[in-house]
């Protein structure tokens, strides 16, 4: 199978702060790859390189193409869509500006529909300002603009981090949702939740993958509590 | 008593006055308030502007088909300066404002090189005043302030009706975020600064009928221009309008009442004390608001 996001080693960071060194890893279609590691580690890093937000060096391929020095927006364009941890709206921009550029002239109707459908919340409060929702509302935002879109790959930052446990059960089976229709890249540190949706874990330190293999097995071998304890 | 002696026959000029205040700042509101530029060129746009209309009123006759045609030099040289220079400073204020200020000096000396420094002047398109229940209302005034009413309304209709408008409102609040969901952030910035530039321009033609132009017209109204965008709070259209009417009506009045220098002096210290007093202005604005939204 043809993976459809090739990352080879990949290296990033903050002026002349290095944070990601070398990164390699691949993932499939319809696959969800977790990225664990303590804070501090380059996940948000690595996640906001793949995007096009900092340059990089080594060399990334979605779905067959060369992205490195592309902006964002046409790395969203070619599939690939981002769910940041913090500053996830758009201030003074309501939930229905949200998805409207978020669906980039697609049939807005349909996503609308789309993602009341997945989060009933998010139909109710269409012409509420975006800030103004609870934190739990604004992961759930998040999560419906990337599936109203249909992408290839979805990269994922702590989607149930801060949020009540309540909220957690409704965004894990919408990001199951995802997982069935396109490839994901979880950044998570909750190991119970990264081993219910993921089926491949790298783990981070200082910026390298210092562990990475089937996200069951390396939990069994208590792998992962090992290298995310404090 | 003063003030009441050049009633009804200049009080239109408060009215004026505040147009052109609101007029030459919103072109500012785009570069300044929402893409966060300090524009030390926005004068010379205006300048651009007036002499459009000039030189095209002196190569045609016809001062209208300047003014028609100043809104799009002044764009097409605005974007030029940003797209070669300015964006690559978004993120550097300091050295933007560094390269504002030498655009600026290369745009007036490149307009005194074609122009000379001598003074210039730009017909009435139309003459003439006429009265109103005693106000004497000179024809081309009115179309300013006229103009200045439809650049405001078509300027909030763009910015909250159109998808530019909205990919533009997320540009500015977040770049990255909005380079994510699929907006050409870079392309939205070259927007805004053709807009801005292209308002300017229309403000530099339409002023130029009531002014003199020289070289260092435009630097008339870059101060006023930024006063009215950081005392209408960066990047409000509503506060923009507000301390248009507050700092160019203060300046007409006064001017009636004392010299245009002391005029001018307390219009900064309202100007000083505005800036002062509008943070809490704007928490009561935002708790009042709040409280609408909770209760919706």
């Amino acid at each position: 199978m043809t993976a459809v996001l090739e990352v080879d080693h990949l290296s990033s960071g903050y002026g002349s702060s290095t944070v990601v060194r070398g990164v390699s890893f691949e993932v499939q279609p319809r696959q969800v790859v977790c990225v664990m590691g303590r804070n501090g580690a380059g996940k948000t890093t690595l996640l906001k390189s793949l995007m096009g937000l900092l340059p990089f060096t080594g060399t990334v391929r979605l779905a067959g193409s060369e992205i490195s020095g592309w902006h964002g927006h046409r790395i969203k364009a070619h599939g690939m869509v981002w769910v940041p941890q913090e500053d996830t709206v758009f201030t003074g921009l309501t939930v229905r500006e949200h998805l409207v550029i978020a669906l980039s002239g697609q049939d807005l109707e349909r996503g609308i529909e789309a993602a009341s459908s997945l989060f009933p919340v998010i139909g109710d409060r269409l012409e509420q300002e975006a800030q103004t929702l609870s934190g739990g509302e604004r992961k759930m935002l998040g999560l419906a603009q990337a599936l109203v879109v249909d992408p290839k790959v979805v990269l994922m930052d702590e989607p149930t981090e801060g949020v009540a446990p309540v909220v957690v059960e409704q965004l894990i089976p919408a990001i199951e949702a995802l997982a069935r229709k396109a490839s994901v890249v979880l950044v998570e540190q909750n190991v119970d939740t990264a081993v219910a949706l993921g089926s491949h874990a790298y783990v981070l330190e200082r910026g390298s993958i210092v562990e990475s293999g089937n996200i069951r097995e390396l939990h069994a071998g208590g792998v992962l509590e090992e290298r995310l304890a404090l | 008593m003063i003030a009441a002696g050049f009633l009804p026959v200049d009080s239109f000029n408060v009215v004026v006055l505040a147009s052109v205040f609101i007029l030459i700042a919103v072109g500012l509101h785009f570069t300044f308030g929402l893409l966060n530029v300090v524009n030390l060129v926005h004068g010379e746009l205006i300048l651009v502007g007036a002499y459009t209309a000039f030189q095209i009123q002196e190569s045609t006759g016809s001062v209208v088909a300047g003014m028609a045609v100043a809104p799009f030099v002044a764009a097409f040289v605005g974007v030029a300066m940003e797209r070669g220079i300015l964006r690559f400073l978004y993120e550097r204020p300091l050295d933007s404002l560094l390269a504002t200020f030498g655009l600026a000096v290369i745009v007036r000396q490149v307009v005194q090189l074609l122009f000379s420094p001598n003074p210039r002047t730009v017909n009435d398109p139309i003459g003439g005043s006429f009265v109103v229940a005693g106000f004497n209302i000179p024809w081309w005034r009115l179309v300013i302030v006229l103009t200045m009413v439809a650049v405001v309304v078509a300027v909030s209709q763009v910015m909250t009706r159109t998808r530019f408008g909205l990919n533009a409102r997320a540009a500015v609040v977040n770049p990255g975020l909005a380079e994510t969901m699929g907006i050409n952030t870079g392309l939205v910035r070259a927007g805004l600064f053709a807009l801005g530039s292209a308002i300017a321009g229309l403000a530099g033609a339409m002023l130029a009928p009531i002014n003199t132009l020289n070289p260092q017209f435009g630097l008339l109204f870059l101060v006023n221009s930024f006063l009215v965008v950081i005392v209408g709070g960066k990047g409000s259209l509503r506060g923009l309008i507000g301390a248009g009417v507050v700092l160019g009506g203060s300046l007409a009045v006064l001017q009636f009442v004392i010299s245009t220098v002391f005029a001018q002096i307390i219009v900064l210290l309202i100007a000083i004390v505005a800036v002062r007093v509008r943070p809490v202005i704007g928490v009561r604005w935002g708790e009042w608001r709040q409280r609408r939204l909770r209760v919706a």
